[in-house]
C-alpha cells in the first residue's frame, strides 16, 4: 500500500511540478509586473486593511503591535481561503482532462494547494519586513513556525479535497462556500482579539482550527512564548483529522466524478 | 511473455441518469424520486486480445463503443467485471489533451505528455522528434493562442503520435491539417498501428478503414457483443444489418 503510494508519487511528481509552474506562468503572463505581483499584491492589500483598521476603526491590541497582529492573521487566513477555493473548483474546471486521460484526480487539488503555498511563502517577506520595521524583536522560537505552516497546509488540503468532492455533485457549493468563508473570516479572531468575545463563547471560538494556527504563530512572533502543549496538539490534531477525513471522502467518491462533471 | 495484452471479463458500465436536481423536483415531485434513470452502456462484454493484434470495434451510435474504450483506458471504473492490461502502458489517443493557450508549443508538449502519463525523460527524448513531425517552424516557441487551427492540430497530433505506448486506443482514425499533413498523419497512424509489438483497438464507423487495418472486428450492439471474428465476415453482416 505504502509502496504503491510512493510509486505513484514518484510517477506524478513531475506532473505536479508542471501543473504548479503552469499556474504560475499563466497567472502572470501578459502582466507588466509579472511575478512581482506575488509580492506587491499582498503588500497593497495589507496596507489597505491596516489603514482601515488602525485609523478608521481604531482597533488595537494591548502590549503588542496591532499591525503585526493583524497581518499574521490575514496571511494565514488568506492562504486558507485562496487555496481552498481553487482546490474546490480544480476538479470541475479540469473536467476536459479527466474525461480524456487517466490520472490520479487528487493531483488537481494538491497542485492548487502547493501553488498558493508558494505564494504564501512569498508573502512571508512583507510580513517579516513589517515585523522588523514595527520594532517587534525576533527570537529563536521563529524556527518553530514551519510546524504551523505544515499543519495549515494539511488542513487546507483536507478541506480542499472535501470541497472539491462536494462541488462535483452539488454546484451550488461554489456560492454557499463564498458565504461560509465570509462568515468564517469574521468568526476567526483575525482582526480582533479573542478577549473581546464574551467569555462563555471563547471556548467555541477556540475550536476553530484556523484560530489555532493563527494563535500559534502569534504566540511565537508577538508574545515570544513557546506554544503550550495544548497549542501544539490543537494544530496537529485538527490538521490530521481534517486531512484524513478529506482523503477518505475524496477516495470514496472519485470514481463517480466522471458521471457528474 | 504473456500471450494476451488485454482481457476484459464480464464488463458492465451504466450511467446513472443525471437527473436534474432542483428544489422543485426534490420537494414537489416525490413520485419521480424512485425512478432512477439507468442507462446500461456496456452490458456484460468479455473479450481477450492477443499481443500485437489490431481489433476494430463497430456499432451504431450509442452502442457503447466509446464507453468501453474509455473504461479500458481507466477513465471509467466499471460497475462490475474486470479489465486486465498485464502491466502494459496504455493511451487513449485524444488530441490536444491539456493544451493551455497561454503557454508556448514547447511547454505544451511537456504538459500534454505528462498528462498522457509519460515521464519527463521519455518526453525529453522524444521532444525533437515531435517538433520535427509537427513541422510548424518557429511557432513552436510562441504561445499556442497564436496558432492557426491547422497548426494547433498538427502539434497535437504529433504529440500523441510520437509518444507511443504498448496499447493504443483510437476513437476514430484521425487525420488532420492540410492535404500534405493529412497524408503524413494517416501514414504515421498506419505505421503506429501496424508496429508488431503494439496492440491496438480502433473504434470507427468507416468499414473501409477497419477492413484495411484490423485483424479482427467486434460488433457491439446495445452494449453487448453481437459478433466477433474476421473483418470481412463481420463487416459484411454489419453492412447488411445497417442497410435494413
Amino acid at each position: 500500500m505504502i509502496q504503491k503510494i510512493l510509486y505513484n508519487f514518484k510517477k506524478y511528481k513531475f506532473l505536479l511540478q508542471q501543473l504548479v509552474s503552469r499556474d504560475f506562468k499563466v497567472k502572470y503572463k501578459r502582466s507588466v509586473l509579472g511575478i512581482l505581483w506575488s509580492l506587491l499584491y499582498p503588500i497593497l492589500m495589507m496596507a489597505v486593511l491596516a489603514i482601515v483598521f488602525t485609523n478608521v476603526f481604531k482597533f488595537s491590541t494591548p502590549g503588542v503591535n496591532y499591525l503585526v497582529y493583524l497581518i499574521i492573521g490575514l496571511v494565514i487566513f488568506n492562504y486558507f481561503s485562496e487555496a481552498s477555493n481553487l482546490a474546490m473548483s480544480s476538479i470541475v474546471s479540469n473536467f476536459s482532462l479527466i474525461n480524456k486521460v487517466y490520472m490520479p484526480k487528487y493531483v488537481f487539488p494538491l497542485s492548487k494547494c502547493l501553488f498558493v503555498g508558494i505564494n504564501f511563502l512569498l508573502t512571508l517577506i512583507p510580513l517579516y519586513v513589517v515585523i522588523i520595521v514595527s520594532g517587534t524583536e525576533l527570537n529563536i522560537y521563529h524556527l518553530l513556525l514551519p510546524y504551523v505552516f505544515i499543519c495549515l497546509f494539511m488542513f487546507t488540503l483536507g478541506m480542499g479535497l472535501l470541497l472539491a468532492t462536494i462541488s462535483v455533485f452539488l454546484r451550488d457549493m461554489f456560492y454557499i462556500y463564498g458565504i461560509i468563508q465570509t462568515m468564517w473570516l469574521y468568526l476567526t479572531p483575525v482582526m480582533y482579539d479573542i478577549s473581546m468575545i464574551p467569555e462563555n463563547f471563547q471556548t467555541l471560538f477556540k475550536l476553530n482550527p484556523l484560530y489555532q494556527f493563527i494563535n500559534f504563530a502569534r504566540s511565537i512572533i508577538l508574545y515570544k512564548n513557546i506554544p503550550t502543549i495544548g497549542q501544539w496538539a490543537g494544530c496537529g490534531v485538527s490538521a490530521v483529522v481534517v486531512l484524513i477525513f478529506g482523503i477518505y471522502i475524496f477516495r470514496k467518491k472519485q470514481d463517480k466524478f466522471i458521471y457528474y462533471v | 511473455m504473456e500471450k494476451y495484452a488485454i482481457t476484459v471479463d464480464d464488463l458492465h458500465i451504466s450511467y446513472k441518469g443525471l437527473k436534474k436536481m432542483s428544489i422543485r423536483s426534490t420537494f414537489f415531485n416525490k413520485k419521480n424520486k424512485e425512478k432512477v434513470d439507468i442507462i446500461k452502456a456496456v452490458n456484460g462484454v468479455s473479450l481477450k486480445i492477443e499481443k500485437g493484434k489490431i481489433l476494430g470495434i463497430i456499432g451504431k451510435n450509442g452502442s457503447g463503443k466509446s464507453t468501453m474504450l474509455r473504461a479500458i483506458a481507466g477513465i471509467f471504473s466499471p460497475d462490475k467485471g474486470s479489465i486486465n492490461l498485464y502491466g502494459n502502458s496504455i493511451s487513449l489517443l485524444s488530441i490536444g489533451v491539456g493544451f493551455n493557450k497561454k503557454l508556448t508549443g514547447r511547454e505544451n508538449i511537456y504538459l500534454s505528455g505528462l498528462l498522457l502519463g509519460f515521464t519527463e525523460d521519455e518526453i525529453r527524448k522524444k521532444e525533437k522528434q515531435i517538433i520535427d513531425f509537427a513541422d510548424i517552424g518557429k511557432f513552436i516557441y510562441k504561445p499556442v493562442r497564436m496558432y492557426s487551427t491547422g497548426m494547433h492540430s498538427k502539434l497535437a497530433f504529433a504529440i500523441t503520435a510520437i509518444l507511443e505506448t504498448d496499447i493504443m486506443l483510437i476513437d476514430e482514425v484521425l487525420s488532420v491539417g492540410d492535404i500534405q499533413f493529412r497524408k503524413k498523419s494517416y501514414n504515421k497512424m498506419k505505421e503506429l498501428i501496424s508496429a508488431e509489438h503494439r496492440t491496438v483497438i480502433i473504434v470507427s464507423h468507416s468499414t473501409e478503414n477497419l477492413k484495411e487495418l484490423c485483424d479482427e472486428v467486434l460488433w457491439l450492439h446495445n452494449g453487448k457483443i453481437k459478433m466477433i471474428g474476421k473483418p470481412e465476415e463481420v463487416l459484411k453482416k454489419y453492412e447488411e444489418f445497417m442497410g435494413n
